[in-house]
């Protein structure tokens, strides 16, 4: 069920059958993407893969004393492209690995372009989806539906990597989708066209409880990808974007050239890998241990360095030191930005607000606190518009609606139309009239009565008090309690146990804040194996720019837009009520 | 650990054995049972109390554990404890996804296709041979022309109105040409020549491809042969005035493509590029290395820690965690130490080192390739070398650093005694404890997990503590390992007497003894941790005793190498192989190294080779020129760390990095093998094949003489580097992933990760040098080499400056 090993391991058995010898590996845009979230450069040359190429670049020279690994997605470029190469082979031998289901017929073209007969295999490998986490993977699709229906061509993308999905982890699932969304319902039927027809393929050896498959839409939780977020990766996310494990920190005021872009990878960064699921204020203290650490690895002053077992210390310690100092300066200067960014965009108070609109029921604060929060101009206007559309999702019906006022007020700060537009637009991808469940009121007596001892209680952080609706639905599912009426089987067999494995895909994409749920989901519950994906990982901007094409153009070209790596959320025991210590960790930063 | 996460598998633990009630903690399974059952059989209700104390012990125990690792967790991550799910990064390994071959079909197909190939290229061929079997230069035209005709039968004139291939219309102008090969017709412009050499290469190789194998790829020119009707045809006429090139075949672009397509594969057949034989070699050295190196590792790890103790120093090469098992594993090796002979790992060692060099000479090899070339080779050649040298040096680097250095003789001599004297009193001590132990194990056939996890325990020290989860549960005979301890022969009394009491029914008299035996062991335990904690600081301290001496042994070395030294005699040492001994090796004209070098770069005639011969001028009258030249130039600072280097040789460090530093003084000294030549003369030639890092160097050397002033002290080595991680810093790659960029284009700054860590690293040593220097006192190479450092770190930071290594790469 680790999604980043199955891609790993079907890279590896790539190069590994290649033989001995040097090597090219010979990729398009989309499963560059995918190798490199598996595998750093360093790691892959050491198996001899020295050049990296793109099917498609003219500039390739004849290098016959190579050999050339394809890993293609069996599109009709790619096997034009490939046709070319053979008929002029630039290296001496081929072997072919598409990512998808490739049809006979262009076998049969491919195999009559090679006269030459340099390719020595020709496989599917089911690597075509972008492997985030070990339980969270993304197909890198921003915009897949045109209003409430598939766009075709993303469907059938999204098909392609749902079942090389269930391929790659041998899985043959029941499926079960949301009832309410379309498009849940004509992928799950794709998908179970695609298991019908490749029937071969999906004979699995049968386990007790046959695993499941779920298929949401986002627009039944527009709310969390909405929501700033406090853990690190999430925050990160949220804040600077991660498209492929990579952030982009060149707009940092007085960044160094080297750190214009960094590589958070949960797989060969130790620190990210330990850190990425805490809180912000955790991460402050452990970015000062881990600073503290490395001070004492480096000797202090020259006289430490006076006797001859100092230096001897000092150079042994040396490798470890190099890594570390890397580490050290990535994560201290995208912490330093995010808490920079923290205070400048004044997030703690939005944020506060942002959970008390998303979490409590209380109409007349929440209307108060937005307006407190419009007027204050340190608030940008897309946080300004975000506080706005998060009180228009949930107070749609509300008696006292005073949507029209707080828009007002927007026009007042000056914020943008576009943002102004967008706002009618978030409600109408998850107002109301679209969801199949209720977000905000708790129906059932258990969730009730948790809410209110939860009210009893008091809040412990209140920063995080949102728990995304996936986490309801998932709890449900694992219990055996998710209603059949809201989200049916396909077909007549349904699960009679109670699941252990299941795969979660949401179309419109998923929240690193999701999969952090599932991540812990994962951990708390025994027996029980999640793996959560959707059609991009999002944060708020990319799910507004979802709602500003949509409302402009109604369809279009549609981008793929790489995203990453996963989650947003942490425990709430651990996160201190109200100020995270953004000043701590500041004066943690200012003192290095 | 689950058990206690979840209230509904705890619950299992405390069902009254009576009523099964259901009670959710011994507690109230105690009051519960009090209650309930207080008239019932009192034998059940002593077993049930113990069961219940034991409960209660393990339960403290355990949730002690599980304090300790949720206090981890907050620092050292996720992984440490678990609420009974698990995470998805310690899912269980899974077997490869589904895949699916579509390798016979694709055969299927193309060895139809490649059948048809095969019999028009062959056919080609055979015409093309028989369109050169004869003497075309002296045989007439006609003669000529008829043999061509009766080679393919010539297209109809009349039946070709226009050109096929660009379409015009024949006629008398713009005449018809017929192909030799296959017989088409073609205009003047559209006909293709084949010279009789090609012909004949390709007719000569086919004919031995298809006597070697049937390989398909074979496409022979066909000429096309005769025309009919000759005199007749206009045409032929016409081009029989025209041409008198029967030295040449002519044919139509088709035939003349496919025959291209033949010439090149042919050549590439014959022909195996530089690249891949210097690549061949590479690779069968890291073969080497992977094969020895791991010996050489066991055997020096043996013989450093003759003495079992130095268990510090392994610490530090095994990180952190594995540490404590380390020292267990280290008192096995030591037991091992006579198997292996000092000599022998030093030629082992030396052997190793070798096989390193050698990987690094065939990489850099392989990355100057072409260079020089007049066209310049094509961007993505350049890419793929750097790329090999860029791994090879990642290789030498990750496992030259494994690669610990040996004691010299005396030191080795000194800590065998030592270690006879210690391995005597820990025999003894041993052979007690062992006895006592299986004592212990005998009596108590009913625990038989007990004895292990408490030896383990005890070699562990008491770090293992949270970990050996094995012997927990177990609590309730804890500590067999020493007979002699009272509090354990009263314990074992006690469980004695609890047998008896039971069998004898007295179950009041068990509830004291229980009472008792768990008082006791308790107390037990708490000693048996205050042993553990003793014992490992009595093992810091020896080892900090032993550290002390080595200092002092190192000093004692210094001081006589100085000595010698002063007498302007390098000697070559003999025992310690050090990296750095093969510096005292390369002094010497012709040494063994460097024919073996040599011999290794066979390909073509490099600078590498031809540095070879030169001789070295003796050391003392290199050591001159450091005074005269006050901003020295290579040839001073060659042998100015030299010096100090000698000295620092003698430090017996265990680190593998000091190696490299001592390797890399030459690095200064040498630049790139042209630009060495006018300034440092012959000895930088000699040294230059030894350093690993060289070339990294030759930046360093043409942005100016680096070496030129500042006499700063010797300031801290890490300044440089701190919080500004180098983008090309190879080290950090690894910390991060990389993800590969396609686009990036090859830019020439793919060295440059190497380089500025090289740079890094030299100011590292300097910083060395100047401490050396600075404790024999040498205050003008101080001075120098203060000078050296400063201009390093001015390049440094002009490099920083304007590197741009796109991390794509």
């Amino acid at each position: 069920m680790n999604v980043v090993l199955a891609v790993k391991q079907y890279i590896s058995k790539m190069i590994e059958d290649s033989g001995p010898g040097m090597k090219v590996l010979l990729m398009d845009k989309e499963t560059t993407g995918i190798v490199s979230m598996v595998y750093t450069q360093s790691e892959i040359l050491q198996k001899e893969v020295y050049l990296f190429e793109r099917i498609d670049s003219a500039n390739r020279e004849v290098m016959k004393h190579l050999k050339a690994i394809c890993f293609l997605r069996p599109t009709k470029e790619n096997v034009d492209y490939l046709i070319q190469e053979l008929r002029r082979p630039k290296y001496s031998i081929y072997f072919i690995y598409f990512s998808n289901v490739i049809s006979k017929s262009d076998v049969k073209s491919l195999a009559e372009a090679d006269e030459q007969e340099v390719v020595a295999e020709v496989q599917e490998f089911y690597g075509d989806y972008i492997a985030v986490n070990p339980h969270l993977f993304s197909l890198n699709i921003l915009g897949c539906c045109q209003g409430r229906n598939w766009d075709p061509a993303q469907l059938s993308r999204t098909t392609q990597g749902l079942t090389a999905l269930l391929l790659s982890l041998k899985k043959c699932p029941m499926i079960r989708y949301q009832l309410s969304s379309e498009a849940a319902k004509r992928l799950a039927e794709c998908v179970k066209q695609v298991i019908t027809k490749e029937y071969e393929l999906f004979e699995f050896r049968r386990t007790e409880v046959p695993p499941l498959l779920l298929i949401l839409d986002r627009c039944d939780d527009a709310i969390t990808p909405l929501l700033n977020q406090w853990t690190y990766q999430a925050m990160v996310h949220e804040l600077l974007g991660i498209n492929n494990n990579r952030i982009d920190l060149s707009r940092v005021p007085g960044i160094s050239k080297d750190l214009r872009e960094v590589v958070l990878s949960a797989e060969n960064d130790e620190f990210y890998a330990n850190n990425m699921y805490l809180n912000f204020a955790e991460i402050g203290s452990n970015i000062k241990n881990l600073m503290e650490d490395f001070q004492k690895k480096k000797p202090k002053e020259q006289q430490k360095l006076e006797s001859i077992a100092d230096m001897k210390a000092f150079v042994e310690n040396y490798p470890q030191f190099k890594k570390m100092s890397g580490t050290v300066s990535k994560h201290v200067t995208v912490v330093g930005e995010l808490s920079r960014l923290v205070g400048e965009r004044n997030l703690l108070e939005v944020s506060e607000v942002e959970q008390e609109l998303a979490c409590q029921n209380d109409h007349s604060s929440a209307l108060q606190n937005v307006k407190r929060l419009l007027q204050n101009p340190k608030v940008t206007e897309c946080d300004a518009a975000r506080l706005v559309m998060l009180y228009a999702l949930h107070y749609e019906r509300h008696s006292s609606n005073s949507l029209p006022g707080l828009m007002m007020d927007l026009r007042n700060k000056g914020v943008s139309e576009k943002y102004r537009k967008l706002v009618s637009a978030v409600v109408e991808y998850g107002g109301k009239r679209v969801r199949g469940s209720d977000l905000f009121s708790p129906k059932d007596a258990v969730a009730i009565t948790k809410q209110f001892l939860k009210g009893l209680k008091g809040i412990e952080n209140v920063y995080t008090q949102h728990q995304p609706f996936l986490h309801e639905t998932l709890d449900h599912l694992i219990k055996g309690k998710l209603k059949e009426n809201l989200y049916p089987y396909l077909g007549p067999s349904t699960l009679r146990d109670r699941p252990q494995d299941i795969i979660v895909f949401v179309i419109g994409g998923a929240t690193y804040e999701e999969a952090l749920t599932v991540y812990n989901l994962n951990r708390t519950t025994p027996g029980v194996r999640i793996v959560l994906g959707g059609t991009t990982v999002h944060n708020t901007k990319s799910l507004l720019k979802i709602q500003d094409r949509s409302g402009e153009e109604k369809g279009g070209e549609v981008t793929v837009l790489a995203n990453s790596t996963a989650v947003a959320w942490a425990p709430p025991e651990l996160y201190v009520k109200r100020a995270p210590d953004v000043s701590a960790v500041s004066s943690v930063l200012l003192k290095t | 650990m689950a058990s206690l996460d979840d209230p509904g598998e705890v619950r299992e633990g405390f069902l009254c054995p009576l009523c099964l009630k259901d009670l959710q903690s011994f507690y109230q399974l105690q009051t519960h049972y009090e209650e309930e059952h207080s008239g019932e059989d009192h034998d059940v209700k002593g077993q049930i109390k113990s069961l219940v104390q034991k409960a209660k012990k393990a339960k403290n125990r355990l949730l002690k554990r599980e304090g300790d690792d949720r206090a981890e967790s907050g620092t050292q991550g996720y992984e440490s404890f678990s609420y009974g799910g698990v995470d998805p990064y310690m899912w269980e390994p899974q077997e490869l996804g589904a895949v699916r071959s579509h390798l016979s079909d694709f055969k299927k197909h193309r060895a139809a296709r490649i059948d048809h190939y095969v019999v028009e290229v062959n056919k080609l061929i055979i015409r093309l041979e028989k369109l050169t079997a004869f003497d075309r230069t002296n045989a007439e035209s006609a003669k000529i022309r008829a043999i061509e005709k009766s080679v393919v039968p010539w297209v109809n004139d009349q039946d070709v109105p226009f050109c096929p291939d660009c379409g015009n219309k024949f006629s008398i102008r713009n005449r018809r040409h017929h192909c030799r090969l296959c017989g088409s017709i073609m205009c003047k412009k559209c006909m293709e020549l084949i010279s009789l050499p090609l012909a004949n290469k390709l007719t000569s190789a086919s004919k031995d491809s298809l006597s070697s194998h049937t390989s398909p790829s074979q496409s022979p020119n066909s000429v096309h042969g005769s025309r009919r009707g000759s005199i007749s045809s206009v045409s032929s006429v016409s081009s029989v005035l025209d041409e008198k090139d029967d030295d040449r075949i002519r044919c139509c672009t088709h035939c003349k493509g496919t025959l291209l397509k033949r010439e090149q594969q042919i050549d590439e057949k014959e022909h195996i590029p530089d690249i891949v034989k210097l690549y061949e070699k590479l690779q069968l050295c890291m073969e080497k290395v992977d094969q020895k190196a791991p010996e050489y590792i066991r055997m020096a790890t043996s013989l450093n820690y003759v003495e079992g103790t130095p268990a510090t120093l392994i610490e530090q090469v095994g990180e952190g965690p594995q540490a404590t098992g380390t020292i267990a594993k280290c008192s096995i090796w030591s037991a091992g130490e006579t198997t292996y002979r000092l000599e022998h790992a030093n030629d082992l060692r030396v052997e190793v080192q070798k096989v390193y060099e050698l990987i690094d000479a065939l990489s850099k090899k392989i990355l100057t390739l072409g260079l020089n070339q007049d066209p310049p080779p094509h961007p993505n050649t350049l890419r793929l070398q750097r790329m090999i040298r860029y791994s090879a040096t990642l290789f030498v680097q990750e496992k030259l650093l494994g690669l610990m250095s040996l004691p010299t003789q005396e030191q080795f001599e000194e800590l065998k005694k030592r270690k006879e004297e210690m391995e005597r009193k820990k025999m003894l001590e041993k052979q007690a404890s062992l006895e006592s132990q299986r004592r212990l194990e005998e009596r108590r056939s009913d625990l038989p997990s007990r004895a292990n996890g408490e030896v383990v325990y005890l070699r562990r020290g008491s770090a293992p503590l949270r970990k050996a989860e094995g012997w927990l549960p177990l609590s309730g005979g804890q500590g067999q390992s020493e007979d002699l301890d009272p509090l354990l022969q009263q314990i074992h009394n006690i469980t004695s007497f609890i047998k008896q009491a039971k069998a004898a029914g007295r179950t009041d008299e068990v509830r004291t003894l229980q009472e008792n035996l768990r008082q006791l062991q308790d107390e037990y335990d708490q000693q048996q941790t205050e042993k553990a904690i003793e014992l490992s600081r009595k093992q810091a301290e020896e080892e900090d005793l032993q550290r002390e001496q080595l200092q002092r042994l190192c000093e004692r070395e210094w001081e006589r190498e100085r000595e010698q030294f002063q007498a302007a005699s390098l000697h070559t040492r003999t025992r310690s192989l050090d990296f750095r001994e093969i510096r005292p090796f390369q002094l010497e004209p012709s040494t063994e190294p460097c024919t073996h070098l040599a011999h290794a770069l066979d390909l073509g005639s490099s600078p590498v080779q031809s540095s070879a011969t030169p001789k070295t001028p003796s050391p003392s009258s290199a050591l001159e020129p450091i005074r005269v030249w006050p901003g020295p130039p290579a040839l001073g600072q060659e042998f100015l760390p030299q010096s100090t280097m000698s000295q620092q040789r003698e430090v017996p460090s265990l680190n593998p990095f000091e190696e490299e530093d001592s390797s890399s003084p030459t690095a200064e000294v040498s630049t790139s093998p042209h630009a060495a030549e006018p300034s440092c003369g012959p000895p930088s030639h000699i040294l230059k094949e030894y350093n690993p890092f060289e070339e990294e160097e030759e930046e360093v050397a043409v942005a100016g003489n680096p070496f030129t002033n500042s006499n700063s002290p010797a300031p801290n080595p890490f300044s440089e580097e701190d919080e500004r991680p180098v983008p090309g810093n190879p080290f950090e790659e690894a910390t991060c992933t990389n993800p590969f960029e396609m686009d990036s284009d090859s830019g020439p700054e793919g060295e440059e990760p190497i380089e500025e860590e090289l740079l890094l690293q030299q100011i590292d040593n300097i910083k060395a040098y100047i401490f050396d220097a600075k404790q024999c006192g040498r205050l003008d190479e101080v001075e120098v080499l203060t000078e050296n450092l400063r201009e390093l770190k001015r390049t440094l930071a002009k490099q920083k400056g304007g590197s741009d290594w796109p991390l794509g790469r």
